[in-house]
């Protein structure tokens, strides 16, 4: 009967022998005692363990007082000389608990750190900008219905631009210099259709030098910041050239406009800070951003970084 | 009651391609409306408004010389105001909290009829004032490019012959030698002519500390304060051997190192 199996409400305090039901009177008892004994001297360990000393010696006293009164002194020391004992080891092992977690906790503490400075970097790197992207869109659009031709060379340069722009893309193999300068002539290309006469540009780079390592999204950057804050806010627009060449073993890659020069107090800077942060992190003090203004007016940004070809193809596309 | 003349609009966007987009939509959407006048620029739609007198405005947000908002502000009530954005979130979030009419570009021409239908009703009346709305939308578009507060973030320095600009996160200190100042940073030296007592002023003072007359430091870059033989404080900087004194004067801002 189920019934018989479960503890009625008063049988509950007479625990086993009650919902063993009589079938092994002798054995189960004895066995839920040893293992009530196991667990209580785990019990007194753990509370060993983490006792204060201060109190473990008011509890001895108590316990000698006790043992006097019922004149057995003797288990009482005996009991006392072990729980000290017990207490050293019990002690060290509890510190060496302590220790061990702390070890943990800092490793999980510098496993979060790298987590944070990775997503910190992505965060770093260039975003496709709503505004461009929305911006082409409709000017995708509009040609379409006025010079469709166009529409489709401008949605080509678009996807073009998408392709080594989006963040899987540019996470998969090491970026080469020859990619970069395709992304920005792909974004050159869109600007050019859509602001126009307002915008020249021209790329300068040597054939050999398109096969070296050069960070991702980075260039584009510059490129994006040439325009917005350099040639954008000027009514007549003007031009971009970005070159690059080998500089004292390191490899420098500059955007250079004609735009409205640099304003101290302008914003601006958050572009140019996390290429700055960038450039930081993936190669300590061996690169740089080095902002001049020519005497021909305009901005020249330029990011030198250590000369490595990159590994695998020796040309791009 | 007179026949009301034809109404009027100017449509300013810094690409050709958008003005001619948002134009063959209204002809679609509103053909008794007559597009008087293109502008390339914030300042070339505020003189339009002024010569031509139109009775819709067509604003872009993002334009060279004075952006839309800029320029709504300075054409005021003279004209009724429609925004045009590719993606401006919180600009479209006040309008849409403002009630102000927008047009995202490219533009369904369903919005786009919508727009003119409510445009037309209106037309009659005066136009709104939205001072508040655009003194904030300004305030916000600010915000929104940079971390800018009005501070000086880069300092424009002679290197080599050649002019700098180096972010003032690079420099590590500041002091006044001779006529010029020097600025050191942790690869170079430059000089400037700005002197200290102009960069206290322009420079956020959480970030530099004036430790001596003389003397700017790089809050971030002490490592430590000493003393020297004479007992002065004297300020050690990570990234550079030179050590600064610290004038009686500004003993103050170590009492806690």
């Amino acid at each position: 009967m189920i019934s018989n199996e479960l503890p009625t409400p008063g049988s509950e305090a007479r625990g086993h022998d009650a919902r063993a039901g009589g079938a092994a009177p002798s054995a189960r008892p004895m066995h839920s005692i040893r293992h009530g004994i196991v667990v209580a001297a785990w019990g007194f360990f753990d509370w060993l363990a983490v006792v204060s000393w201060t109190k473990l010696v008011l509890v001895a006293v108590l316990a000698m007082v006790v043992a006097g009164i019922l004149q057995h002194p003797l288990p009482a020391l005996l009991l006392i000389l072990a729980s000290v004992i017990i207490k050293i080891v019990a002690g060290g092992k509890r510190r060496a608990e302590l220790t061990a977690a702390e070890a943990t906790r800092r490793a999980d503490l510098e496993q979060l750190e790298r987590t944070v400075l990775e997503a910190r970097m992505q965060a770093l790197q260039a975003q496709i900008e709503p505004h461009f992207l929305f911006n082409t869109l409709a000017s995708i659009d509009q040609l379409i219905q006025t010079d469709p031709p166009r529409a489709s060379k401008m949605q080509r340069s678009l996807i073009r631009y998408l392709r080594s722009a989006m963040p899987q893309m540019r996470d998969r193999a090491r970026p080469t210099l020859g990619q970069q300068i395709d992304l920005c002539t792909a974004f050159l290309d869109i600007m050019a259709v859509r602001m126009e006469g307002r915008l020249q540009s021209a790329v300068a780079v040597p054939e050999g030098l398109k096969s070296a390592a050069f960070p991702s999204m980075m260039l584009l950057t510059l490129v994006e910041n040439a325009i917005k804050h350099g040639l954008e806010p000027k009514a007549e627009g003007g031009r971009i050239d970005i070159g690059a060449e080998i500089v004292d073993g390191q490899l420098a890659v500059h955007v250079q406009d004609t735009g409205v020069g640099f304003a101290p107090m302008g914003e601006g800077g958050v572009g140019l800070a996390n290429v700055r942060e960038r450039l930081r992190a993936l190669y300590g003090d061996r690169a740089e951003l080095v902002i001049d203004l020519p005497p021909t007016g305009g901005t020249r940004a330029t990011v030198t970084v250590p000369y490595e070809v990159s590994a695998g193809r020796a040309t791009v596309q | 009651m007179n026949a009301r003349p034809a109404p009027t609009a100017v449509i300013a966007d810094d690409e050709r391609l958008m003005r001619e987009q948002i134009a063959a939509q209204l002809r679609e959407a509103w053909p008794q409306l007559v597009i008087v006048g293109d502008a390339a620029n914030g300042r070339e739609a505020v003189a339009l408004v002024q010569s031509l007198a139109p009775d819709v405005v067509f604003l872009d947000i993002r334009m060279p010389e004075m952006d839309g908002i800029a320029a709504a502000k300075a054409i005021g009530e003279r004209a009724h105001i429609v925004f045009v954005t590719a993606y401006d979130q919180y600009a479209i979030d006040a309008f849409e909290q403002g009630a102000v009419d927008y047009l995202l570009k490219p533009a369904e021409p369903e919005r786009v009829a919508r727009t003119c239908e409510r445009l037309r009703e209106r037309l009659d009346g005066k136009p709104r004032a939205m001072d508040a709305l655009l003194a904030e939308l300004s305030e916000r578009l600010q915000a929104g490019g940079g971390a800018s507060r009005g501070y000086l973030r880069w300092v424009q320095a002679s290197v080599a012959g050649v002019i700098r600009m180096i972010p003032t996160s690079e420099i590590l200190f500041f002091r006044a030698e001779d006529k010029y100042t020097r600025v050191q940073t942790k690869r170079f030296e430059a000089l400037i002519r700005k002197p200290i007592k102009e960069l206290v002023l322009e420079l956020d003072p959480a970030e530099f500390w004036q430790v001596h007359r003389a003397t700017l430091v790089r809050v971030d870059a002490v490592e430590q304060v000493s003393r020297n033989l004479r007992g002065n404080q004297v300020v050690h900087l990570r990234g550079t051997d030179e050590k600064l004194e610290v004038s009686r004067s500004f003993n103050h801002l170590f009492k806690q190192m």
